[in-house]
């Protein structure tokens, strides 16, 4: 078949790069990295490629353990994230669980939508037309697709962030060890983090009430 | 530390993420004026990478990939479950929607999810999920125990691990549709290793692989 090898030629390629680069910069940087990790943020986003986590917060490898998956979505039953929640929690011991939704999220767009995305999207997204389903008044008095989509997107971290609360083992960190829990949306079109609730912001932070 | 400066300890490394991100953003608009205006426009990564939720591998740095290049699934130890909704959500998406032409699965020595797996202990709510790793284990048991140091046999496991994630990949009804019709997606399986920061190919051959499977997996007819 007639498919290009050229983009993955360009991520072997980059992938030489980087590492040249690294160690260059510092000759130790790949030993220590070796060593173990001790990240401090559980980072919990969208799958979107624009909205890579450790290259848009500025930070290096062993910053952030990342879960990402379509619309930043916690379901209570959902093994993967409830096992990245509980390794990151109980063994790494992070201090931060941040979860970021984003603007242009495709996954609120088809949620806002009626379109059938076939089995397996429909039932990833069903609790996002839930919400969608109860803050229905709200979603629909905004002007625009976009405003809907970011809105839906605020609503699914607020919903996330309550998920997280009840798992047992992130309420015991909560309460014995400080660990905090984050709402953010990462605006694409400026670039920029925003804390989910300026109302509630102290020092650029938002920290979701227990 | 005292409780109190824990606080503030907190509060100061939580506000770095958004001065690094104010850095880095005002670093984009300075190299080009409309990088966020065309990433706003949408997405159409050529990549779809299922790495592991580990720190050390940001997919996209350790490629030199930028934002909206490729589209990322993170879990530990960067398994694919074929009842797992997350993850078969994300590899549908990807496929059918933004029609990627790469799939990577990306393990890495060292991996943290696949030394639980092969701790004799009770892991508690992580045992289900650290249960597929012991199954590929399983899988490859004579290989793996006729490997007599424990770090190369740890170090096959990973391996081995991607190679059984590709394979449940190319599985996919999605998979083998778009690649029936289209050409692509291209699976592919590599492993990060600490020591040069560079990626293994496991040199995954996807032709045969699919032909492998489809003798008693192909979903091909609609
Ligand atoms: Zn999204
Ligand atoms: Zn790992």
């Amino acid at each position: 078949m007639g498919l290009s090898l050229d983009a993955l030629e360009r991520v072997v390629a980059g992938n030489k790069i980087y590492a040249r680069k690294a160690t260059e910069q510092d000759p130790q940087f790949f030993k220590t990295l070796a060593t173990g990790q001790s990240p401090e943020i559980l980072w919990i986003g969208c799958a979107d490629s624009r909205v890579p986590e450790t290259t848009v917060c500025n930070c290096q490898p062993g910053d952030i353990f990342v879960h990402r998956n379509i619309a930043n979505c916690l379901h209570a039953d959902d093994l993967s994230a409830s096992s990245v929640v509980e390794y990151a929690t109980t063994h790494l011991k992070v201090k931060r669980i941040v979860v970021c939704g984003h603007t242009k999220c495709g996954g609120a767009n088809a949620a806002l939508g009626d379109a059938d995305l076939g089995p397996t999207l429909n039932t990833w997204l069903l609790p996002l037309r839930e919400l969608r389903r109860k803050h229905k008044g709200e979603l629909e008095s905004l002007a625009d697709d976009d405003a809907k989509a970011v809105r839906l997107a605020e609503l699914n971290v607020q919903q996330s962030l309550d998920v997280l609360r009840k798992h047992p083992t992130v309420s015991k960190a909560i309460n014995e060890r400080g660990l905090t829990l984050h709402g953010m949306i990462f605006d694409i079109a400026a670039g920029e983090l925003r804390v989910l609730d300026q109302a509630k912001k102290g020092n650029g932070l938002w920290t979701a009430p227990q | 530390m005292a409780s109190q400066d824990v606080a503030k300890y907190l509060k100061e490394s939580h506000d770095r993420i958004f001065e690094n991100n104010r850095e880095w953003a005002a670093e984009q608009k300075a190299k080009d004026p409309e990088f966020f205006t065309k990433l706003s426009a949408g997405q159409e990564p050529d990549y779809l990478w299922i790495g592991c939720s580990d720190s050390r591998i940001p997919a996209e740095q350790i490629t030199g990939l930028g934002a909206g290049e490729v589209f990322i699934h993170r879990n530990i130890a960067n398994l694919v479950c074929n009842t797992d909704l997350n993850v078969m959500s994300v590899v549908n998406y990807a496929v059918r929607h933004l029609k990627v032409k790469h799939i990577i699965v990306c393990g890495h020595y060292g991996c943290g999810g696949v030394k639980a797996a092969l701790t004799p202990q009770d892991m508690g709510l992580l045992n289900p999920w650290l249960r597929n790793i012991r199954d590929v284990y399983r899988l490859h048991e004579n290989e793996l125990d006729a490997i007599a140091d424990e770090s190369k046999r740890y170090d096959r496991l990973v391996e081995l691990n991607v190679v059984e994630q590709c394979r449940n990949i190319i599985k996919t009804a999605a998979v083998q549709q778009s690649y029936a019709t289209n050409g692509f997606p291209i699976v592919h399986g590599w492993v990060f290793g600490f020591q040069d920061g560079l990626l293994k190919d496991l040199k995954v051959d996807h032709e045969k692989m699919l032909r492998d499977i489809q003798k008693i997996y192909n979903l091909t007819q609609g």
